[in-house]
């Protein structure tokens, strides 16, 4: 087995990281995890990950990633693949779980900050803007998410998604128009 | 606000609560564990990879020979006469002059009819049979 990464004042890079952890070194990948698996949670549960499922969805993907990583050439950034492997691992457990979903309707109830009134209606857009999530195809639906709930560029996204900039920005803005028509008067 | 930054606020919060609930340090150590036990899975595309490459060339090679079969070549009938101009080349005049004679007996023998023969010499049915033929 490798040794640990060496500790320094600087965090490593992510393509640091991943190159120690081809290497063998477990620390390195354990890192990755901290680092990346919150980002994950929050666009799987965009994507209409079921909540109780959460926890083994992000651990599968991550070990996808991990025993795919020789695929990795760094097109994109590790974030951005990993968020797309997230997006296939759904994919096969809708399959398996006969397409059931989980909205988490009553996520600002169990919340107990803030004012109840203005928590229960951000609960509400979200549930609504998840549900019309729902109704995009796929890639539609992931362009909007790594676009609009994670931040990235379209180069980013095409990058990752195999696609160019131009047809991420189409998707991206076919997903707006279908969301804003299935949940536009309630935003 | 408009629209579009509402659905881009609605979206960066979505899912930020399953985010919070997710235990990270028990995820990350879930997953060197299940990678620690299970490491050999990695090379799995390469057996597929081959077995793609291997059906490509049975496609390949199949449809090669399917093309040769229903092409009519050419190749056999220049071999044939290729053959027998060899054979000749190597006989004396002798010989081909033999070779000649039995060319024109076989001929004289695989004629059907004497070349003097007239239709009176014909039976019935042989006459029926022509002008079944004449009739077209």
């Amino acid at each position: 087995m490798a040794q640990p990464h060496p500790v320094s004042a600087e965090p490593l890079l992510d393509p640091a990281l991943i190159a120690a952890w081809q290497r063998g070194d477990e620390q390195a990948a354990a890192e990755l995890v901290g680092r990346h698996a919150r980002a994950l949670a929050r666009f799987l549960a965009g994507a209409g990950a079921p909540e109780a499922d959460m926890d083994d969805l992000v651990q599968e993907t991550f070990i996808r990633a991990f025993r795919s990583m020789d695929r990795f050439r760094g097109q994109c950034q590790f974030r951005t693949w990993l968020l797309t492997i997230g997006g296939n691992v759904l994919k096969d457990h809708g399959r398996r779980a006969s397409r059931r979903k989980v909205m988490p309707l009553d996520e600002g109830v169990r919340d107990g900050r803030g004012d109840p009134h203005q928590l229960a209606e951000a609960r509400e857009a979200e549930a609504r803007l998840a549900a019309g999530l729902q109704g995009l195809p796929r890639l539609q639906r992931e362009v909007f998410l790594l676009r609009a709930q994670q931040g990235f560029e379209y180069e980013e996204i095409a990058a990752a998604l195999a696609t160019t900039p131009g047809a991420a920005r189409v998707h991206y803005h076919h997903a707006v128009k279908r969301l804003k028509e299935l949940i536009g008067g309630e935003l | 606000m408009n629209d579009d930054t509402r659905l881009h606020d609605i979206a960066k919060r979505l899912g930020a609560q399953a985010a919070e609930r997710l235990d990270v340090d028990k995820t990350a150590r879930a997953v060197v564990e299940r990678l620690r036990e299970q490491p050999a899975a990695r090379p799995s595309w390469v057996p597929a990879a081959w077995l793609r490459i291997a059906a490509a060339l049975v496609i390949l090679a199949g449809g090669a020979l399917l093309a040769r079969q229903l092409t009519p070549s050419r190749d056999e009938g220049h071999a044939v006469a290729h053959l027998v101009t060899d054979d000749l080349r190597d006989l004396s005049a002798d010989q081909l002059r033999q070779v000649l004679n039995t060319l024109d007996e076989t001929l004289e023998s695989g004629r059907t009819a004497p070349s003097d023969s007239t239709l009176d010499d014909l039976d019935e049915q042989l006459l029926r049979a022509v002008l079944r033929s004449l009739e077209g």
